[in-house]
């Protein structure tokens, strides 16, 4: 499977538009795991743990795009497009990961 | 018969390699203490102080937290959260506040410090629990003395109660169902019409119609404390995917019916409206375009 966020491959032909792939994650609202944070924030103890987390949400995006996408048999994804939304939450920290693209089929 | 034993001593050395990296984290937190508690030692000795508080209150935990950070980069090429900082924090407070203070007396400012120090040690906890436990139970007998005032107001007026529906109200927190992302994909995909993201069709014909736009609105969770977060992450999930269907649908049935049968460009987007973010707003749009075919 290509991924790739341009309009074209380069170099191949798409031969068909096989439609809209769309993965979503979220994370945070798990407010208990966060508790003891505080003096670690300011020598760093924490962003590691939340750039793991946002990666975690985002591969599970990811995957569940791409399993669509081999649903519609296609073999690549173009225009791909992946935001982070921040949906509040209790000290917001909800925050939604979301993939989608369009599934096309190349030669 | 070799496979089985191979396993296993993958595993044992898995194990091994875990219990290293602990033994190793455990010494970069004893350094690090170590390093925040002689740091505490001079800024004692040499009476570093403004108006006799003593600055190694701030800078003796934030050096521990800095030299177990760097050490444990080297070592073991990985963060481990500083918890010499919190060790030390913990440490400088008990010993200048509570052991060199044996004539501290129970009053209202005491308190207020201790609440004002725990504050700084742990603010999501002491947070969550002023402002959303307090907040919970203070919102909770609000909205009793709303209900109350509704029922007089019915009452008065001779109506019925008016119930509001919202997504929460469907009590999801018990069994939050799952998504069936298969069948989504494929009602998305069976609409006889192209949802393209890409900004530009370079390599198909096509007719622009103009830009087009649907928003969709759906309530939000209000409860503040849920008994299964995960369980409430996984119900707001669900409205939020059902959100987006309902509106990739309209934004279709919007360019359908000006003589289009597809999207270019299309964007999904979602955000927080409503007094205080109480709904959220998924909105689709894109140009739309006929494709010719």
């Amino acid at each position: 499977m290509i991924l790739t966020s341009s309009n074209t491959l380069e170099n191949k032909e798409i031969i068909e538009y096989k439609g809209l792939v769309t993965g979503e994650s979220l994370i945070g609202a798990n407010i208990y795991k966060d508790l003891f944070s505080g003096v670690r924030d300011v020598v760093g103890g924490r962003t590691s743990r939340y750039e793991e987390e946002i990666q975690k949400a985002r591969d599970m995006s990811l995957t569940s795009m791409i399993e669509k996408a081999e649903q519609l048999d296609a073999n690549a994804i173009i225009g791909l497009k992946i935001s982070y939304d921040n949906l509040g939450g209790t000290m917001g920290n909800t925050i939604l990961i979301t993939a989608y693209g369009t599934a096309v089929k190349y030669e | 018969m070799a496979q089985p034993s191979n396993t296993n001593s993958m595993e044992f050395k898995d194990k091994e390699i875990e219990g290293f990296k602990k033994r190793r984290a455990v010494l970069c937190i004893a350094i690090g203490t170590a390093a925040g508690l002689a740091v505490y030692g001079i800024f004692l000795y040499f009476h570093i102080d403004i108006y006799g508080w003593n600055l190694g209150l701030i800078f003796a935990p934030l050096a521990a937290g800095y030299v177990e950070t760097i050490i444990a980069n080297r070592i073991i090429g990985e963060n481990i959260g500083a918890i010499s900082a919190f060790i030390l924090f913990i440490d400088t407070t008990f010993y200048s506040f509570i052991l060199k203070n044996p004539t501290l007396g129970w009053n209202l400012i005491t308190a207020g410090s201790i609440i004002v120090i725990l504050q700084a040690a742990f603010p999501t906890l002491i947070n969550y629990i002023l402002l959303v436990v307090t907040g919970g139970i203070v919102s909770h007998f609000v909205n009793r003395l709303k209900s109350i005032e509704r029922k007089i107001y019915y009452k008065i007026r001779n109506q019925d109660t008016v119930r509001w529906e919202t997504p929460s109200n469907r009590n999801f927190e018990k069994f939050a169902p799952e998504y069936d992302e298969k069948a989504s994909n494929e009602k998305i995909n069976g609409l006889n019409f192209f949802f393209i993201t890409s900004t530009d069709l370079v390599d198909r014909k096509h007719e622009n119609l103009g830009q087009f736009n649907s928003n969709v609105i759906i309530g939000k969770d209000k409860k503040i404390i849920h008994a299964d977060p995960k369980e409430a992450e996984k119900a707001t999930l669900y409205d939020l995917k059902k959100g987006k269907d309902e509106c990739l649908i309209k934004l279709s049935e919007e360019i359908k019916s000006s003589g289009g049968n597809a999207v270019v460009d299309l964007n999904i987007q979602y955000g927080l409206i409503g007094l205080g973010g109480d709904s959220f707003q998924i909105s689709a749009m894109g140009m739309g375009v006929k494709l010719m075919l």
